[in-house]
């Protein structure tokens, strides 16, 4: 399960994520950037409530950030310890902008 | 005429006392009853026997050393006592004189395979045998109940027998005692406490390993019904039920052979299991077969039958035995319950039908109907049962990305019931979403096959191994290189990622091929 709260405004989206990033969920974020990356300059991703992200939410993550270092740029914000954990072991801390 | 053995028997009536000043009176009535008559089998009628004194028992010792086959009947408790403790109850077969009590008009609080438990007064129930020859019977079910006991189970052993009407009953000591389906018809709300206390008991009773030779051996039981079944089932199903029964490894561990909610007892705070008549030894899918019988088989064809039986409804027995199913298999996959209830079902119907059959079942319309819906059930579980052995340690699915949920709940239940810190609890998860969708992805494709997981808890817990097989193409997840962490988000690769976490979040992942199957192993510390 993940639920996904937008708030767009221009070129500017926060996308504030509850639940699980995994291999059922995971798609769901992806379409939801799909229709409006190419449209941003600042993109926030607030973890706050987000308890667990699998590989396949990192990819979407990578894939994200990979397209904002183009477009402008791209915010996780309050990452939880255990998610930390995975994103450290996997070299995440340093390719995506941490807030916390 | 009374008989021993089949042979005819003489009888000698002791009366009053007997003691030194008669005794050698008694001893030259019973030789002149004997004489030329060989090793005639002996009764000794005691009903209106006294006392008597050692000088007596001499009498009856050497009496039974001319004359070995010996019985003493109608003894009294008085005398009883004396025979009990110089060891001759243990020599000689001696039947006590029976009280008689009368269960007109007392509540009928139980009823079971051999006979009706009836509340004499707020102390005491009777058990009365349907079999009228019921002294073997009752003997066995006192034996095995204090087996039962000394091995840990709290049960109630009967303190006499007695005599009512024609028949037997057992007398038992149960202050205000409460079934547990009284409970589940009375007070619903406590259907959770129920389960809870149902399959402790029950993991009581598989969890004690019984003295060889102590128990019959259940398996045995089944192996024959199995063998009537050939009868009554198409040639290729008849062998294929056999092979599965004979399958079934055999097992020192108890079982109850009867085990439903009027067999155990809430008295005071302590829970009780009675009607030990049927304790075996056994695997447990044998005694899950019954327990699904009870809930569920017998109101198959019927739903309202329950209710006679059990005092509670069929919605509130099939809730009940999900529950309790769960319970007893530490988990809430409903792949691993249907998977062990349609083992239990292939038991229970062999066992339904064969009863039906032998009480004349195919002699009535409803019978028939009733035996030909068990039977197109345990048809199609043929179909489709390989093995009547469970591990609730271990989960068959299909391999896809739906099943991810499932999977992952499996593991972390067991994780969260051993006591593992949730962080961990949390990784291995993790691990297992990577390791299932990898194989959910590539060992099949574009088919759908199975993955087997395995979760082995170590004591402590201090770690936990998790394996998952597959028959799909051999592939070795580990063979990878790993991807190169310190690189940029342009230059990062999208693969190999999962892998790559599973191995740092593990403490040791190892990978074998093995007769046709994908074995990877997983272990993680505390």
């Amino acid at each position: 399960m993940l639920n996904i709260e937008k708030k767009i405004d221009n070129d500017k989206a926060c996308f504030r994520l509850t639940g699980r990033l995994d291999t059922l969920t995971s798609p769901e974020l992806e379409s939801e950037l799909t229709g409006i990356i190419d449209g941003l300059t600042d993109l926030v991703l607030d973890f706050e409530e987000l308890e667990y992200v699998s590989s396949a939410g990192m990819r979407v993550l990578l894939a994200a950030q990979k397209k904002m270092n183009d477009l402008g740029t791209m915010t996780v914000k309050h990452v939880r310890q255990e998610i930390m954990d995975t994103f450290e072991m996997t070299g995440f801390d340093e390719i995506l902008t941490i807030e916390n | 005429m009374p008989e021993i053995n089949g042979k005819e028997a003489v009888v000698y009536k002791m009366t009053g006392r007997i003691d030194s000043n008669n005794a050698p009176k008694v001893e030259a009535e019973i030789a002149e009853l004997l004489k030329d008559r060989g090793r005639v089998p002996v009764v000794l009628d005691a009903s209106e026997l006294d006392y008597i004194s050692s000088a007596g028992l001499r009498v009856i010792l050497r009496v039974k050393q001319s004359n070995p086959e010996l019985r003493i009947t109608g003894v009294n408790s008085a005398v009883y006592e004396v025979l009990d403790m110089t060891g001759f109850t243990e020599m000689m077969d001696v039947e006590k004189a029976y009280r008689v009590v009368s269960v007109e008009g007392c509540e009928e609080i139980g009823r079971g395979a051999n006979g009706v438990v009836y509340r004499l007064d707020d102390d005491d129930v009777v058990k009365v045998y349907f079999n009228s020859d019921a002294l073997a019977d009752i003997q066995h079910e006192r034996e095995v109940a204090r087996l039962a006991l000394i091995l840990g189970i709290p049960t109630a052993i009967s303190y006499d027998v007695v005599k009512v009407g024609d028949s037997y009953g057992s007398m038992f000591e149960l202050l205000k005692a409460t079934s547990f389906s009284k409970i589940l018809a009375k007070e619903p709300e406590r259907m959770d406490w129920v389960v809870e206390e149902f399959v402790k008991m029950l993991n009581r009773i598989h969890g004690t390993l019984v003295p060889e030779g102590k128990l019959p051996d259940f398996r045995e039981t089944v192996i024959s019904w199995g063998r009537f079944m050939q009868d009554y089932l198409p040639q290729e199903y008849g062998e294929k039920l056999m092979s599965l029964i004979e399958a079934i490894p055999h097992d020192d561990h108890m079982i109850h052979g009867d085990y439903h909610t009027k067999n155990v007892v809430l008295q005071g705070d302590e829970v009780l299991l009675i009607d030990m008549d049927t304790l075996a030894v056994g695997h447990p899918i044998i005694e899950l077969a019954s327990v699904y019988n009870a809930f569920q088989g017998y109101s198959e064809y019927d739903p309202e039958t329950i209710m006679q039986f059990q005092g509670f409804d069929r919605d509130t027995a099939t809730r009940f035995w999900h529950k309790v199913l769960a319970a007893y298999l530490e988990t809430s996959s409903e792949t691993k319950l249907h998977e062990v209830e349609d083992k239990a079902r292939v038991i229970g119907y062999t066992r339904m039908i064969r009863r039906s059959i032998r009480r004349k079942g195919l002699e009535t319309e409803a019978g028939r109907a009733e035996i030909d819906l068990w039977k197109s059930e345990l048809l199609q579980l043929l179909d489709k049962v390989d093995t009547l052995v469970f591990d609730k340690n271990e989960l068959e699915i299909d391999a896809v990305n739906d099943n991810l949920p499932e999977v992952q709940a499996f593991v972390e239940e067991k994780l969260e019931r051993a006591g593992f810190p949730a962080k961990t609890t949390m990784q291995v998860g993790l691990a297992v979403e990577e390791i299932f969708v990898n194989v959910a992805s590539y060992a099949y494709s574009p088919e759908v096959g199975k993955a087997k997981l395995r979760v082995e808890v170590a004591d402590g817990p201090s770690s936990v191994t998790v394996t998952m097989s597959d028959s799909g193409v051999p592939y070795d997840p580990l063979a990878k290189d790993d991807p190169d962490v310190t690189l940029s988000a342009e230059d990062r690769q999208i693969g190999g990622l999962g892998i790559f976490l599973t191995k740092k979040l593990m403490d040791d992942m190892s990978y074998e091929y093995k007769d046709g199957k994908n074995i990877l192993t997983l272990r993680k510390n505390v």
